[in-house]
């Protein structure tokens, strides 16, 4: 079905540059007057991981309300691949007129560039129409555990060399070998696949700590946060401190953002952040949302392509700092 | 108990029982189907759900996911090409049967012992969930690592003829396995810088490719012969060709038993799945067999022993959802999404906040079983006809279903790429004799055990010492030394006394050669 949906915008964009060429100039025209009654068609919305997490569900939710708003079918399409660089490349090469658009965590472009060499997308290369939730990425431990802090933590880890550590990402492990570096920790990192996997080393007591990208928050009887890893204190821990705050300046945020082939029109984009917007408040969005313990952080279009910016840099700096990345 | 009356008061209207049998039904077709399986199912018919009722809407996608694990086993037994990975060793006894005539018999015990397996595996949910969850997260990296090290041990039964085309097999599945992002360091491996490639290679292009796919260019290379075969076969001759006999109920229902043990075990352990779980009841029946020469030409036994475990673990693959809120497979994966949509939160709390919506589930699943077996019971026969079609006319709509199978997951044109690469190798496999389930054990396993054995090294904090705070690792870590050793010592006496080299199961289209000779 998606195939020959595809096969199909080609035709019609085959069609439309003959046109284009035909009439010389008026193939600007075509292109704004496009713009101006978008959508007149059903859209595509690809998330670049797999069916049944946390991103697919904010997703699902998301296409749901936008295509109330819009009124038009918004068919979501899981493509998981490379933490949604597969995805993300396969939106470059779409045609620029907001049909085709993918919902994905902020860090394929503002930090999968500095943990994946083949990957090279900078924020410039696309657009973004808003960003809609945040992830509350945090180091998680059982509730029961002899420590409330990152402090008490590293106390803890000092008398205690040899501990076990959970990580699920390049970046999960640098904040390990960071903190074991600056305090002198002897850390074991056990590799993990998924947040599922976190979960089961946490409760079976596998690990004393481990990175949770947010699925912590859904276990608050078993679980609590030591720390953030966001620039942000956490909706739902508003008490737990950063990891900035605790003196290393190492807090990175991802945000899920509604993001652009480059090139495509501002009305278009305007359009999608109204429709966006109103997820903001709709009650069926609310309720999904709040059962897996996700905030809402709205941005529009020049917000989310300004938060964008500043993390990439951030992220940058960071990468750079701690020698990840060469300045 | 009381809880449950309600469920069934609830569930026991027109309306939710439709929706159920819809789920089932759908299921059993999507089943049928390679490539099309219980994920993509449950995947596309969650926004279908939004506007049923919970009880109908849970009932109703639980109900695919049971389904297609029961229909499946009909294109493996009627086709040679399994619905899903997990009835890959359905098809190796089912396949023989029904060139025999007996598609019908072999149908009608594939459906049993998937209700069977189906219905128990649902008993241990409701009666056991909460109590086997806690057991269940003692089940650490260090333990899991060793049942996984036992598992591979199974590939010795499999084999087929040659114990070290077997190995070679399972070593090429462990091979390819490692593709992808490595697990420490995350730098990628044999991905030849593409990006499709980081996440490894997908389970589901390479099963269609090496079962399906290669199955039909087998076939199509001797149309001729099967063609006059199959205009031969007359479905069901005999009343004995159509129906389980008492002394095939006798035999099977022991293997049926522990498929369904070992179905139960394996959904409730994490990341293990269906495939492993059928795979493992099939090996460990052909190893407790008196005469497991046998299997692979026509065994009845196969068939429930795959069945029963493949069906075994999908409700017990919830047990870890229900009482800890943590998904064991992908379909539970999927079905958080669906049942937060709906208002219950999987977790310990759900038992306590919501104990009326539960047990609407349950009785939803139970009701699911029973309409399972109307359903397969009435379709099967049905279904049974497809063996009297010319192949000519099946192989093109097969290869398309692959193409579509393949597509549906990742929904690129890349895995059709992967699938046509593994139809190849897969082919070459069955002309060589390379037991390509063996390669599958490789490949499903290869990966969680790496993983889990590196995990194991950071936990146990790089001194094997520590291992001995693992008591039930340390008794799996025997008992796989004890199965090498009797493995190796069997497989020398059988090679010495039986030089015909009958032993273990033979490669389903050898029997299908045979055969045809015998007919022509």
């Amino acid at each position: 079905m998606k195939h020959s949906t595809e096969k199909h915008t080609t035709g019609r964009h085959l069609l439309g540059a003959a046109v284009a060429l035909a009439l010389g100039w008026t193939g600007f025209a075509t292109a704004a007057s496009a713009a101006d009654d978008y959508p007149t068609g059903p859209i595509t919305m690809m998330v670049g991981y797999a069916a049944g997490g946390q991103t697919d569900l904010v997703a699902r939710a998301t296409a749901k309300v936008m295509s109330e708003q819009l009124g038009v079918p918004i068919n979501v399409v899981n493509k998981p691949g490379a933490g949604g660089a597969v995805a993300a490349r396969e939106l470059q090469k779409a045609k620029p007129d907001g049909y085709t658009v993918l919902f994905q965590a902020s860090t394929v472009i503002n930090s999968a560039p500095f943990i994946m060499e083949r990957v090279d997308f900078t924020p410039d290369d696309f657009e973004y129409a808003g960003m809609i939730t945040a992830y509350q990425v945090g180091l998680a431990t059982q509730k029961d555990a002899p420590f409330d802090t990152l402090a008490e933590f590293v106390a803890w880890a000092k008398e205690n060399p040899g501990f076990s550590y959970g990580s699920l990402s390049p970046e999960a492990r640098m904040y390990m070998e960071q903190i074991a570096k600056k305090e002198g920790l002897e850390a074991n990192i056990v590799p993990l696949k998924g947040g599922g996997d976190m979960i089961n080393v946490i409760l079976g007591h596998q690990v004393v700590l481990a990175l949770s990208g947010g699925i912590h928050k859904k276990y608050p009887d078993e679980m609590k946060m030591i720390a953030a890893l966001t620039t942000f204190r956490h909706p739902s821990d508003p008490d737990v401190l950063t990891i900035d705050e605790n003196g290393y300046e190492l807090g990175m945020d991802s945000r899920t953002t509604l993001i652009l082939p480059k090139g495509t029109p501002r009305p278009v984009l305007d359009n999608l952040a109204t429709a966006l917007k109103a997820a903001e408040t709709d009650e069926d969005f609310k309720k999904i949302i709040a059962a897996a313990n996700i905030p809402i952080m709205y941005f529009d279009a020049n917000g989310a392509a300004k938060e964008m910016a500043d993390s990439y840099a951030n992220n940058k700096r960071i990468m750079e700092s701690v020698g990840i990345i060469q300045k | 108990m009381e809880h449950l009356i309600v469920g069934f008061q609830d569930v026991l209207n027109p309306a939710t029982l439709f929706w159920v049998a819809a789920g089932v039904t759908l299921g059993y077709v999507l089943g049928a189907i390679p490539g099309l399986g219980k994920a993509t199912g449950v995947a596309v018919a969650i926004p279908l759900t939004f506007y049923l009722a919970p009880a109908a809407a849970l009932g109703m996608l639980i109900g695919i996911a049971k389904g297609s694990a029961a229909g499946s086993a009909v294109s493996a037994i009627l086709l040679n090409t399994p619905g899903e990975p997990s009835s890959a060793p359905t098809a190796m006894d089912g396949y023989p049967l029904a060139r025999q005539g007996k598609a019908q018999k072999a149908l009608k015990m594939g459906l049993f012992a998937s209700v069977i397996g189906d219905f128990v595996s649902t008993m241990i949910l409701i009666g056991l969930a909460a109590p086997l969850a806690s057991y269940a997260l003692l089940i650490g990296p260090v333990e899991l690592c060793a049942i996984l090290l036992f598992s591979l041990t199974f590939v010795g039964g499999l084999s087929g003829r040659s114990l070290t085309k077997g190995l070679i097999a399972a070593a090429f599945g462990v091979f390819f396995a490692t593709v992808g992002l490595e697990a420490e360091t995350f730098i990628p491996r044999l991905t030849f810088g593409m990006l499709e490639l980081d996440d490894g290679i997908a389970l589901v292009p390479i099963a269609i490719g090496m079962l399906a796919v290669a199955e039909m260019i087998v076939q199509a290379g001797n149309i001729k012969a099967l063609d006059v075969e199959s205009a031969q076969i007359s479905d069901g001759a005999s009343r004995e060709d159509r129906v389980v006999l008492a002394s095939e109920w006798r035999r099977c229902l022991p293997v049926i038993a522990r498929g369904t043990l070992i179905g139960s075990v394996v959904g409730i352990l994490p990341g293990l799945g269906a495939s492993v779980g059928s795979f493992l009841s099939y090996g460990a029946t052909v190893r407790a067999s008196k005469t497991p020469e046998k299997y692979g030409t026509g065994m009845i036994e196969g068939i429930a022993a795959a069945e029963s475990a493949d069906n075994a673990v999908v409700p017990s693959s919830l047990v870890p959802l229900f009482a800890l809120g943590i998904p064991g497979s992908v379909i539970a994966a999927l079905l958080i999404a669906a049942f937060i949509l709906h208002g219950l939160t999987p977790g310990p709390l759900m038992f306590k906040q919501q104990p009326r919506l539960v047990a609407d589930v349950y009785a939803a699943m139970i009701c699911a079983s029973l309409i399972m077996l109307v359903i397969g019971y009435n379709g099967q026969r049905l279904f049974a006809q497809i063996i009297r079609v010319p192949l000519r006319l099946i192989i093109p709509g097969v290869l398309l279903l692959c193409c579509v199978g393949a597509y549906m997951e990742t929904g690129s044109v890349f895995s059709i790429y992967v699938m046509l690469f593994f139809a190849l190798l897969g082919f070459f496999a069955r002309k060589l004799d390379f037991s390509f389930v063996t390669f599958l054990i490789g490949f499903v396993i290869g990966p969680s055990l790496e993983l889990t054995f590196r995990q194991s090294i950071q936990i146990l904090d790089h001194q094997a010492v520590n291992l001995s705070g693992h008591p039930i690792a340390i008794v799996f870590i025997l008992l796989t030394l004890a199965t090498v050793w009797w493995t190796t010592r069997d497989n020398g006496r059988t090679a010495a006394s039986q030089q015909r080299g009958d032993c273990g199961q033979t490669d389903p289209t050898e029997a299908e050669t045979k055969h045809i000779k015998k007919g022509g």
